[in-house]
């Protein structure tokens, strides 16, 4: 059944397609147009360097009035990612807009990584780590690089 | 440091507002029928101060449409009561349509994204086609477009480009309106990405001005509060608008559309 959220969604993965940001890439899975994989490789010069990390999206048929919740799959160590992958980032919260599509979803994502907000933190280790001991937060962040090639 | 700030906080609001928004559009349409203006009095029944004012609206209206209170009332009522006004009075009809279909330029220029506000524009464009008067068949548009602004998709796809071009207004006259935005916003577009572009997010004078301004149109909107005045105070928008064509009413945090 065509809907306005699965006519949108076809339209976001053609243009995913054609038009690939760098570094970041998504599909839907294979049975459900509603739900996609989609993978963020680490920003250059940022401890997330050459990690692949893993996400998943899930659309409602209120797409894109509303935004997807998106979570990463891979194990993270970030001030504003969740124990369980949830991601706290305005734009997928009260900033939403339905301009956007998959493309600025995954882009903003990956400048999240670079430039993590503390001051809302998801994970308060995270946070502190980052504001008071950048090696430390390096080290955590490295380890878990490492873990994303295993995953 | 908060100890609450690992449990994941936003998808528990999440999913609350998703069971009041479903609670909410289970008991009200998106668009009413035309109901009696003092059918209001039910919703007030031991309530003198508002009956006070349910008794002075209906000296002046005739009738009410009810708005869904989901937060994208003003645009929805504001669209519905405006293309049904232009459907009475086709002269106005033609002009409307060529504003609404200059805006997408206007959009892009203001680097909004093209890829995406195509599908919000074709809607609204496919709307507005879908109820052009012609010289008999005003009673069968009238009814197209109350069924149009019923169908979910249609009528949040009008409500998301009317947020659109209200936000495009806002940015386009940033110098004129930022000396109207209170509150924590860094600059004009912030406050358009958090409090206009959103869907379910509130409107307030700044946006009805802007609106009115990007659309070249003027409504009438009558403010019923627990004030102790006794009668609905009527605002026109813009200011010096002589009676303007389409009104609304508007109670704390919700607009519907009024007739004479």
């Amino acid at each position: 059944m065509s809907t306005p959220a699965r006519r949108r969604l076809m339209r976001d993965f053609k243009r995913l397609q054609e038009d690939p940001p760098t570094g970041v890439s998504g599909a839907p899975t294979d049975n459900n147009i509603m739900i996609w994989n989609a993978v963020i490789f680490g920003p250059h010069d940022t401890p997330f360097e050459d990690g692949t990390f893993k996400l998943t999206i899930e659309f409602t048929e209120e797409y894109p009035n509303k935004p997807p919740t998106v979570r990463f799959v891979s194990k993270m160590f970030h001030p504003n990612v969740y124990a369980d992958g949830g991601i706290c980032l305005d734009i997928l919260q009260n900033r939403w807009s339905p301009t956007y599509d998959v493309s600025a979803i995954l882009t903003s994502i990956q400048s999240l990584l670079s430039d993590p907000n503390p001051n809302s933190p998801a994970n308060a280790m995270a946070a502190q780590l980052y504001k008071e001991n950048r090696r430390e937060y390096e080290k955590r962040v490295k380890a878990c690089v490492e873990q994303s090639f295993i995953d | 440091m908060d100890q609450n700030s690992e449990v994941n906080q936003d998808e528990l609001i999440i999913k609350q507002q998703k069971e009041i928004e479903k609670e909410i559009s289970e008991q009200f349409a998106l668009i009413s029928e035309q109901l009696p203006v003092d059918s209001l009095n039910n919703e007030y029944v031991d309530d003198p101060v508002y009956k006070q004012k349910v008794e002075d609206i209906s000296k002046k209206y005739r009738f009410i449409r009810k708005v869904r209170p989901d937060g994208n009332c003003f645009y929805r009522g504001f669209g519905f009561t405006i293309l049904e006004y232009l459907i009475k009075n086709k002269d106005e009809f033609t002009k409307f349509r060529e504003i609404v279909e200059d805006s997408k330029a206007k959009l892009l220029q203001l680097n909004f994204p093209q890829f995406t506000i195509d599908d919000f524009y074709d809607t609204i464009m496919e709307v507005i086609n879908r109820v052009e008067p012609k010289d008999d068949n005003q009673e069968i548009v009238l009814e197209e477009l109350y069924k149009l602004f019923n169908e979910q998709a249609y009528s949040d796809y009008v409500v998301v480009y009317l947020r659109l071009i209200t936000s495009g207004k806002l940015q386009e006259d940033a110098d004129f309106y930022s000396n109207f935005i209170e509150g924590n916003y860094t600059s004009l577009s912030d406050f358009c990405k958090k409090e206009v572009e959103p869907m379910y997010k509130e409107s307030d004078h700044i946006h009805i001005i802007a609106i009115c301004a990007a659309l070249g149109c003027a409504v009438r909107v009558e403010y019923m509060d627990r004030g102790s005045h006794t009668e609905v105070i009527a605002h026109d928008f813009p200011e010096s608008t002589n009676n303007p064509p389409i009104f609304l009413l508007y109670r704390p945090n919700h607009y519907d559309i009024l007739y004479k």
